[in-house]
């Protein structure tokens, strides 16, 4: 078992120095260096070569390309992320309260949504196929289909014009209490909810139905054990697997979402930041937010994992 | 395989009847539009904010005076568009990689898998925002950055399928024939995973219409003065409090298209026995 985690553990650093590659290669190296993305086609009618080779040498984007990944990514790895353009501001400085701000809005968002899933899960998987199931099954397909810009729009319309009971538009800072934080993220939290709840609890549908006709379901049922006590104390720990086991995408998924929702209601968070880093094409900012979001991934996915091997004994028993 | 079967399971389940008939509404809407609508698109035509329900223009006109009815009838060509083209180039890639993968496996195979889960570790939106202000906003980026970005879910997906089949006695059969490895896969292994590859392309695609309307409402996507869903929603919003239904009918837009497919692409999933739940990234 240990040799298995220490396995993951290797696999996941790869695959976070991979992720850095292509992050610096996406922006850096093909096409052409951060200065040749930031200057507009109007910035470089009117400037001379000799000017910009010289902000080239400042922000020395004259080394070659190996060279600037290796600064860029020892300097990520405790915390630094280089300056921006625009006034030289360190980007660490820049993101770090939106950073908080999205992980409590993740958390507010991940709390509510797995309780939500586990019972509509269990609920439609043992009346599979039942009319109520149907239905479940065919309301949590329309709630995944309909865009998070939309469902928060239409809260907007619902909760903020038709009843003022919100206002349209949050009016927080990204250095905020978290008190006042959490009292504005309800419709953010609940524009995102219902597509995940929708999502999480087909998957642990698909797992609980799966258990239930395996064969050690079937012996501890022909022992005369409750029902009950059958469904949550022998089934469930083996119907959550499959929903770990695509952890790693529910987190994309949030984070994806985030960017979007913050947009909707001007959350002060790093989805907002990411998308006014874009139009300021500011690329070194969205190098950083795309590394963190990554990160992120990556280790609620290696937790996953961990949780995963403790889970199963089958994966456990693994020698590999 | 049994498509007579197939289709009868398909006609069978209402919420599928449902979807199908949503998805041809929408098709048969964006293929006619152009000879359906009134007035040009981009072409500033009356008043500003016009209410709806003037004979002239039957939903009014939006925040700079274009024809409201015209846009949300061509809004969502664009979109489609891209979806279309990036997920079948998606798709296409994704099945020759994810079966040569699977079939000749080791370092290949290795390689291959550590890319995509490296891919997978970055978040959709995110992914395409880093391409888009790399390459710059243009329609091409989009697309490329769209393809890729679902490139790798769909190699895992047809991998795994790929998988389950290789062990099967005809692989082997046609290797003791001295079937060239090329043979093996085109004539074996992708015929075999016709179905998966199918339902993949399905929800992939209605997902990526879902992406690239969101991508529009951030401003990174498909850029002013096409008409657009995702766009008209962001451009509504400004006069949200007045004229609620510039917000509204692009929604409903976009919200039949994608729950129609996908309640298709959900009864196909169904009626070949895969399971679509997993297979949505």
């Amino acid at each position: 078992m240990f040799w298995i985690l220490i396995r993951r553990l290797t696999l996941s650093l790869l695959i976070l120095f991979l992720a850095a590659v292509f992050v610096f290669m996406a922006t850096e190296v093909l096409p052409g260096d951060a200065l040749d993305v930031f200057l507009t086609a109007d910035d470089l009618a009117v400037m001379e070569v000799e000017e910009i080779e010289e902000m080239r040498r400042d922000f020395g984007l004259d080394r070659p390309a190996w060279v600037r990944f290796w600064d860029w990514f020892s300097g990520v790895l405790v915390g630094d992320f280089g300056k921006t353009f625009i006034h030289e501001v360190p980007i660490s400085e820049i993101i770090w309260h939106p950073l908080i701000n999205s992980l409590l809005l993740g958390a507010v968002i991940t709390t509510i949504t797995f309780p939500f899933a586990l019972l509509i899960g269990i609920l439609t998987g043992y009346r599979r196929g039942s009319q109520e199931d149907i239905i479940v099954s065919t309301t949590a397909i329309v709630g995944y289909s309909i865009p998070d810009f939309v469902i928060g729009t239409c809260l907007i319309i619902v909760f903020a014009v038709w009843m003022p009971l919100f206002p349209a538009v949050i009016i927080a800072f990204s250095d905020s209490s978290p008190g006042e934080l959490l009292a504005v993220s309800l419709l953010p939290a609940l524009t995102v909810i219902i597509g995940h709840i929708a999502h999480q609890s087909r998957l642990l549908r698909a797992g609980f139905i799966e258990t239930m006709n395996s064969e050690f379901v079937e012996r501890v049922r022909l022992s005369g054990i409750p029902e009950s006590r059958v469904i949550f104390r022998h089934a469930l720990p083996a119907s959550v697997i499959p929903m770990l086991n695509s952890f790693a995408m529910y987190i994309a998924g949030v984070l994806s979402g985030l960017v979007v929702v913050e947009k909707v209601f001007g959350y002060p968070g790093l989805g907002r930041e990411l998308i006014e880093a874009v139009s300021r094409r500011e690329v070194h900012v969205v190098q950083a937010i795309t590394f963190l979001s990554a990160t992120l991934v990556i280790v609620m996915n290696l937790l996953a994992d961990f949780a995963v091997i403790i889970l199963d004994p089958r994966v456990r028993s693994l020698k590999s | 395989m049994k498509y007579p079967r197939v289709l009868q399971v398909l006609t069978h389940s209402p919420g599928t009847m449902v979807g199908v008939t949503l998805v041809v509404v929408h098709v048969i809407a964006t293929l006619f539009a152009p000879l359906l609508i009134p007035f040009e698109v981009t072409k500033i035509v009356g008043p500003v904010l016009s209410s709806p329900g003037s004979v002239e223009h039957w939903l009014g006109t939006d925040n700079i005076g274009r024809d409201y009815l015209s846009r949300l009838l061509m809004g969502g060509r664009t979109s489609i568009f891209v979806a279309m083209v990036a997920i079948t180039f998606a798709i296409m890639f994704a099945s020759l990689i994810a079966i040569s993968a699977a079939y000749v496996g080791g370092i290949y195979d290795d390689v291959v898998m550590r890319i995509v889960d490296t891919k997978l570790a970055i978040p959709g939106i995110l992914f395409i925002a880093l391409i888009v202000t790399g390459f710059g906003r243009s329609i091409l980026a989009l697309i490329v950055a769209i393809s890729l970005s679902y490139l790798p879910g769909a190699i895992r997906i047809i991998r795994s399928h790929a998988l389950t089949i290789i062990p099967l006695g005809f692989v082997e059969t046609a290797k003791l024939r001295g079937d060239s490895l090329y043979r093996i896969i085109w004539n074996e292994l992708v015929p075999n995973c016709q179905e998966i590859i199918a339902v993949e392309f399905a929800l992939r695609m209605s997902s990526s219409i879902l992406t690239v309307s969101a991508l529009s409402f951030l401003g990174l996507g498909i850029s002013p003065p096409t008409p657009d869903w995702g766009l008209m929603i962001s451009e509504g919003v400004k006069n949200i409090h007045t004229h609620t239904w510039l917000v509204l009918l692009p929604a409903a837009f976009i919200s039949s298209l994608v729950i129609g497919l996908n309640l298709a692409s959900d009864g196909l999933a169904n009626a070949l026995g895969l399971d679509a739940a997993r297979g949505i990234n």
